[in-house]
């Protein structure tokens, strides 16, 4: 789409810096305003009323944006609300505030004038807008391995850092994505842990940072782009320079007199190298002018020259020459001793400030000092806090068994503290003993397993941290839940309920199902179970009974038995012996005729229809469905706004017809549920319009589609794209990646460190240099030698 | 009375106890009793095995020529102080790791038998001891045979399937027929070194112990053990000089880390020797002195007095002790100031005991051991006598094993070693499989942890009895204190097989020792400096295929185990605990992530969510927890800080608080669509 606009804007390229200031920002009226948005370009507008002095200095600013982005042709007015009453735009209360980038009529994005705040925000929040679907941005290393993943092969990645959007370097880099778009894959980043990946050791101190990274011309999936850091500081024309300078050849060859020699590199304005080859030696010669290329590459061009044998000039007595790109810098000549003094020399010319090699040897291992694991790190931080564990009873060897054989409901958190993830933990069982302090016969408590450890492992636990949940004359039953405030608190108190209730009536079942009977926390809207039996089944019942005892803290289950309940179930027409699932007051339950054979298989059962058919995948769900295996077919939305629920009907629609099968319909709130942004920017490199349909082949082909976003989403659409999926007629606009999980960091390896301070410590003894002696070393301190037995030399010791 | 009793007690013990015992003992002579496993000995060592044996339900007996247990504390040490700590304050409750601190209590599973019932002092007396062990007797209800003196043991070898087993002929002659053989008889012979005037010298078994009987006497005492030095220290206030002689410089125990070596609780000699009051200590080789009497030419009244001089100065007569000593035989004659030259009233041998070998018969005798001058029997890894098959040696006398080098002779290290070779029978002969902790590959992390900072037996039998992990990948089997020199020999000794991916090994170590024990920059505590660690510190050796014998044999100098694949040392720690994250944890787990070639690090679950969605293959934390539906959630505090830290992705506008308690659209949507209460789904 911006092919058009490359050949001009490198044509102004070089005269936008000396061009006359010509005003370019127009005053519009209600019927230039019309026009302009019928005329189907770009352009950025604001609308004002008064101009007080902050305004005053927006405009100024606005005016020179407009001559900036003449260039890519977009187009900058302002509309006088005052004057030109536009209505819609002149009619909003922050009409002094707002600024629009339009595409013909349609309003791309809104900006606030304190985001667009001088000429570079402008530029830069514009281009953005306008690259939104070529720019990527990222945070995590993942994001990036998964873009560097579909570049392998295809095109190079340009990989830019700014500090914060809308500074002079975020314009530079959306200048040369503007340029350079459809040549490479551009990615931009604010910052985070994405920069350590690329071994920046601290990335709040850097300003700005670019990286090329050579992904085009790596063949298999398996290896890593390499890439070059750009030196130099972010600036339009020096990322111009670079990106030039990715496109020449690593290395250039000539015969010719270096002095003679017109070389590609002389237009870019970098220093030139020329490597003086012997003939006898070229090929190692090429070796090293290649690896010295790679090191320089980016800031300097590189040329082997061929050094015949009747050669008298400098050639000989030197190894090489280089000039500098300054004007009437003239050839110098100059013998290298190594590779380093060659890279030396140019990064004391172009780098001034640049010893930071020599620091970093030093502080090489201080990074291993940084805890990079998220949970030690977390509570690492609250180290200085001393945990108020007073709402839980801390028990001891002495104590527990009493405490676990006490009425009602125990549920103890076994321990360690040494570990980060029982500390979490620790956290999170604190504020659910806080919350149910006052419900009766429920009691938390915690053992410390270091201890303690005989309670532990008379308890077997081998694994921490474990909650378990004791209640008299039973077994300990192990929570197998998330270990969350939430989720556990919600356990406890749903798996304290009269567990089935015992139901007489059909209106009590009725009631039931809705919520309403032996409810005692309906804030929690726990999915209802309810086992319908008839007269003479209570084979049946007892199964059910002990499946509910397994099944405790899950949902909320009931029981209804006897003569009414087939009575009723003749109403309903359901087959008896029969569950009855309702997941919402409400809704409709559904009915299932179940076959009693074991607890097993009914455990199975239940835990099935405790499922939902399309469900809100959230945090603490998710592993319920996957294990399903299906394809997701997951849409993403944001709260509010007919859009979301209209998609969520229509997907709901396809379910309920039976055209999903193959799937598994879900969707995420991106408000309740905010890692599904990055879940989304993951799959897509960048973040859509919400909501947004994508395929996610997690489990199968590991790809990811997504359903366009100007094809309305209908369920004819949907099931269409679907088809077309499926025959591979759509293309994927992301994978999932399938790379195994190596360590981060390499490990502190104590073996070479002895082979080098101390050769021989830890070698194997070699067998030949062995002394015959039989008698232990250990039998004479090899420090101090028997002494003589002669009586003159008696020494004292 | 006090000095009959001595008396009586070294009188051969067959003799002594049948005055005792014989109405005691119903047996018939020449009949033959048969057992599966028979213990040798009712000292510590012996009961413990027998505690062992009862809890596996075995077929055993402990025979025992006494009438008590322990009956070598009954005696010994003269001085009747124990130098083996009693620390009963630890300020922990974990039973474990007050094992750690205390040397005394044999292994059970009962919480409170423990030597601290007996007695509450650091250094107890001596007569505690039988008493501990009588107890321990009583409350596990061990099947001791006392009064049974064991005089022979041979092997009988009828070939075929049966195997080679041991019959024992007691007093009486009534014998033992026993499938296994634990010999657990202590050492107790008195240690001689033949030389000229040997006959002269007293004997720390048969030594006076009241001081006074030294007043104003020059003692010299052969040795420089604890023996030697708790006698010295006993005399010290009466006696007029007491000299130490013996080939080797006094090695301390806080310096050498050995326990065996001389202990500061018997070292005030030293403190004499160095204010220079009148004692001293002496080098020089035993087999080369002779000890001599010369009368005292003027005072013949009084006995001669004992002089230390050099066989080769002694003219032929002088050496068969036949004629009277000149003054040319002495060396004070020959160097003036020759520092032994004065006259000594008493010497006293304090060179330690060995194992009783005349019990067996040559088809049981297990070797003599390279290490402690032949003193102590040769014996494999697993403590099995070396061409002695089915026949075990335990407590004392097999610390040939680890001689001089961890805590195998003292009770506190062999009870480890013990229930080690009782797990290598329960394999051999009943094909129980080494005990096994299953743990997620997660999970090992802490387990490792754990066991860093409360196991005893690898702390006390330090270099000698490790953890072993082996890895399956997604899964580890650990097992817990097995021998290490046995390595080679893991897969029949414990019955378990090493997996592909190899095996880990946790080993408590002391360093290289190469600084002042007590000068400056004695304790490392930058964690990549850990190996040059000198205090007790972990250890974990990474092999991805066993080592072999070979590997084993040449293994680096002062090593226990041979180079491996990857070694990893945790920084001493002034308190021994190893638990801290960044000097501890995170090394350690950057270590087992190498060595599994996978990241173990934990997050939060929703963090386990995005990689859930956005890769196939989750980290190993989020498939063993997450995935299995037990995601750690944290709180939101916790998830800020990780965020803070970069670990997580930060949101932008984010709108955690929104609770959405409406029900879902697309449920209301759906039940105005379809009208009937229940909307009925088939159920297959």
């Amino acid at each position: 789409m911006f092919g058009f606009i490359l050949g001009i804007v490198l044509y102004l390229l070089p005269q936008r810096f000396t061009a006359a200031n010509v005003p370019k920002l127009q005053e519009c009226t209600q019927e230039s305003f019309s026009a302009k948005l019928q005329a189907g370009r770009m352009s950025f507008i604001y609308f004002g009323r008064q101009v007080s002095p902050a305004i005053a200095l927006f405009l100024e600013e606005l005016e020179r944006s407009a001559e900036a982005l003449e260039d890519y042709g977009i187009s900058v007015a302002k509309v006088n609300c005052s004057k030109a009453d536009v209505e819609k735009y002149c009619a909003s209360e922050k009409v002094l505030k707002k600024s629009y980038l339009f595409r013909g009529s349609e309003v791309l994005r809104s900006f606030d004038i304190d985001t667009v705040f001088d000429v570079n925000a402008i530029v830069s929040h514009v281009l953005f807008t306008v690259l939104f679907n070529e720019v990527r941005s990222v945070q995590i290393p993942a994001e990036l391995l998964s873009i560097e993943r579909l570049a392998k092969g295809k095109v190079d990645v340009v990989f830019g850092h700014v500090q914060a959007l809308g500074l002079p370097e975020h314009r530079a880099l959306m200048e040369a994505a503007f340029v350079y778009g459809t040549k490479y894959q551009f990615v931009l980043t604010t910052g985070g842990p994405v920069l350590k990946h690329l071994g920046v050791e601290d990335p709040s101190s850097l300003q700005a940072g670019l990286w090329f990274l050579h992904c085009k011309d790596v063949s298999r999936v398996s290896d890593r782009c390499t890439h070059t850091v750009m030196r130099k500081p972010l600036t339009t024309l020096n990322l111009h320079t670079f990106l030039q300078m990715m496109d020449v050849p690593l290395l250039t060859e000539d015969a010719a007199d270096p002095a003679e020699v017109d070389v590609v590199y002389s237009h870019l304005h970098v220093p030139v190298l020329f490597l003086f080859a012997q003939p006898h030696t070229l090929a190692l010669d090429r070796t090293t002018a290649e690896s010295l290329a790679w090191r320089l590459r980016g800031e300097v061009g590189v040329v082997l020259i061929h050094r015949g044998g009747t050669d008298a000039t400098a050639t000989q007595k030197y190894n090489a020459a280089y000039k500098l790109p300054e004007e009437g810098a003239t050839l110098k000549y100059i013998t290298f001793n190594s590779v380093e003094d060659a890279v030396k020399l140019f990064r004391e010319k172009t780098l001034p400030e640049g010893n930071r090699d020599d620091d970093e040897d030093e502080d090489e291992w201080a990074v291993l000092d940084v805890l990079d694991d998220e949970v030690a790190e977390s509570v690492y931080r609250d180290r200085g806090l001393t945990l108020d564990l007073e709402p839980v009873a801390e028990l001891t060897g002495d104590t527990f068994n009493g405490a676990v054989a006490r009425r009602g409901l125990t549920a103890v958190l076994f321990y360690v503290k040494w570990d980060a993830v029982s500390m979490a933990v620790l956290q999170s069982f604190i504020e659910v003993a806080e919350a149910l302090k006052d419900v009766l016969d429920v009691v938390l408590a915690s053992v410390d397993c270091g201890e303690w450890t005989d309670v532990c492992s008379s308890q077997q636990i081998s694994s921490y941290p474990k909650v378990l949940m004791y209640r008299p004359g039973e077994l300990a039953q192990p929570y197998r839940g998330m270990l969350g405030t939430d989720s556990l608190h919600r356990f406890i108190l749903l798996s304290h309920t009269g567990n089935p209730v015992l139901l007489s009536c059909p209106s009590e079942a009725h009631t039931f199902l809705q919520g309403g009977v032996g409810e005692r926390c309906p804030e929690l809207r726990p999915v209802r179970v309810l086992g319908l039996f008839g007269a003479g089944q209570d084979p049946g019942i007892s199964v059910f009974k002990d499946a509910v005892r397994a099944l405790r803290g899950e949902a909320h289950f009931g029981l209804f038995a006897g003569g009414q309940a087939e009575k009723w179930a003749e109403e309903l027409s359901v087959q008896l012996p029969a569950l009855l699932v309702s997941r919402w007051p409400g809704v409709r339950s559904q009915a299932h005729a179940i076959r009693l054979s074991s607890v097993q298989e009914l455990l199975t059962l239940i835990r099935r229809l405790l499922l939902e058919p399309f469900p809100e995948l959230t945090v603490d769900n998710l592993p319920w469905y996957l294990e399903q295996k299906k394809p997701l077919l997951l849409l993403f939305a944001h709260d509010g706004g007919a859009e979301k629920a209209d998609a969520l009907l229509e997907i709901r629609g396809l379910l309920e017809k039976g055209q999903l099968d193959a799937y598994l319909p879900c969707w995420i709130h991106m408000g309740r549920t905010p890692a599904g942004r990055s879940v989304l920017e993951t799959y897509l490199g960048f973040l859509p319009q919400l909501p947004a349909l994508v395929l996610s082949q997690l489990s199968t082909g590991g790809e990811v589609f997504h359903f366009p976003t100007e094809r309305p989403l209908l369920e004819g659409t949907v099931l269409q794209w679907l088809h077309s999926v499926e025959s591979g007629m759509e293309k994927s606009t992301g994978v999932v990646t399938d790379g195994t999980w190596t360590p981060a960091v390499p490990f502190y390896d104590f073996l070479s460190i002895m082979d080098e301070e101390m050769p021989g410590y830890a070698s194997q003894r070699d067998p030949k240099t062995k002394t015959t002696s039989t008698k232990g070393p250990e039998e004479q301190d090899p420090g101090s030698p028997v002494n003589s037995p002669s009586p003159h030399r008696h020494s004292e010791l | 009375g006090r000095t009959n009793n001595v008396v009586l007690r070294h009188l051969p013990p067959g003799l002594f106890l049948t005055l005792f015992t014989e109405a005691l003992h119903p047996q018939a002579p020449n009949s033959t009793r048969r057992h599966d496993y028979c213990v040798l000995g009712a000292g510590p060592a012996g009961l413990q095995m027998g505690h062992f044996l009862a809890k596996s339900h075995r077929d055993y007996v402990i025979l025992e020529r006494n009438s008590g247990p322990g009956s070598f504390f009954n005696f010994y040490p003269r001085h009747r102080k124990l130098i083996s700590i009693n620390k009963i304050y630890t300020g922990r409750q974990n039973r474990e790791f007050s094992l750690r601190h205390d040397w005394n209590s044999l292994l059970s599973d009962r919480p409170d038998l423990l030597f601290k019932r007996i007695s509450r002092d650091f250094y107890p007396d001596a007569d505690a001891y039988p008493r501990y062990l009588a107890m321990y007797v009583k409350e596990l209800d061990l099947k001791v045979r006392y009064g049974v003196d064991i005089g022979s043991v041979r092997a009988s070898d009828p070939g075929g399937s049966s195997g080679r087993s041991y019959v024992l002929t007691d007093q009486y002659g009534s014998q033992y027929s026993c499938g296994v053989l634990l010999v657990s008889t202590g050492l107790w012979v008195p240690q001689q070194v033949p030389f000229v005037g040997s006959d002269l010298v007293e004997g720390y078994e048969s030594i006076s112990v009241d001081p006074e009987e030294y007043r104003n006497q020059a003692v010299l005492i052969l040795g420089k053990g604890n023996s030697a030095f708790e006698t010295a220290q006993s005399i010290m206030g009466r006696a007029s000089r007491v000299h130490l002689y013996s080939p080797n410089p006094v090695r301390l125990a806080w310096q050498t880390h050995y326990v065996g070596d001389l202990r500061a609780v018997n070292n005030e000699v030293l403190d004499t020797y160095q204010l220079k009051s009148l004692d001293g200590l002496v080098e020089g080789r035993l087999e080369d002195i002779a000890i001599v009497r010369r009368e005292g030419g003027r005072r013949k009244a009084k006995r001669g007095q004992l002089y230390l001089t050099l066989t080769e100065l002694l003219n032929e007569g002088a050496r068969n002790g036949s004629s009277n000593v000149s003054a040319q035989s002495l060396p004070g004659f020959h160097s003036d100031n020759f520092s032994l030259r004065q006259p000594y009233n008493r010497v006293i041998r304090c060179l330690g005991f060995h194992f009783n070998f005349s019990i067996f018969d040559s088809s049981a005798c297990p070797p003599r051991g390279g290490g402690a001058r032949g003193r102590l029997p040769g014996l494999t890894a697993w403590y099995e006598g070396r061409g002695t098959p089915n026949l075990f040696v335990l407590g004392a006398a097999a610390h040939s094993r680890d001689y001089r080098r961890s805590a195998g002779g003292f009770i506190h290290g062999f009870r480890y070693t013990v229930r080690a070779v009782h797990k290598v029978l329960e394999q051999r002969y009943h094909s129980s499989a080494w005990p096994a902790t299953r743990l997620p590959t997660s999970q090992l992390l802490s387990w490792i942890l754990k066991r860093v900072n409360e196991a005893s037996g690898p702390y006390q039998m330090f270099s000698v009895l490790g953890d072993i992990i082996l890895l399956h990948g997604s899964h580890c089997d650990y097992l817990e204190e097995f021998p290490i020199q046995a390595l080679p020999q893991l897969v029949a000794l414990s019955g378990h097989k090493v997996p592909k991916r190899g095996l880990l090994i946790l080993v408590m170590q002391y360093g290289l020792n190469l600084n002042n024990t007590l000068g400056p920059g004695r304790a490392e505590s930058e964690w990549t400096r850990a190996w040059k660690s000198n205090f007790l510190h972990p250890v974990l050796y990474y092999y991805d295929a066993l080592p072999t014998d070979w590997d084993m044999h040449n293994r680096p100098t002062g090593w226990p185990l041979p180079r491996p694949k990857a070694v990893h040392h945790m920084v001493e720690d002034f308190l021994t605990e190893w638990d801290q994250p960044i000097s501890h944890s995170q090394p350690l787990r950057r270590f087992l992530e190498h060595c599994f070639h996978t990241d173990l690090r934990a997050f939060f679950a929703e963090s386990c969510f995005r990689f859930s969605l956005t890769s196939r293959n989750p980290p190993l934390f989020c498939r063993q927890g997450y995935l299995k539906r037990q995601g750690i959630v944290g709180n939101g505090k916790l998830r800020q800080h990780a965020r803070d830290a970069g670990l997580m992705p930060g949101h932008q506008d984010s709108d955690d608080l929104i609770e959405d308690t409406t029900v879902p659209e697309y449920f209301m949507g759906a039940r105005l669509l379809v009208g009937s209460l229940f909307f009925k789904f088939s159920n297959n």
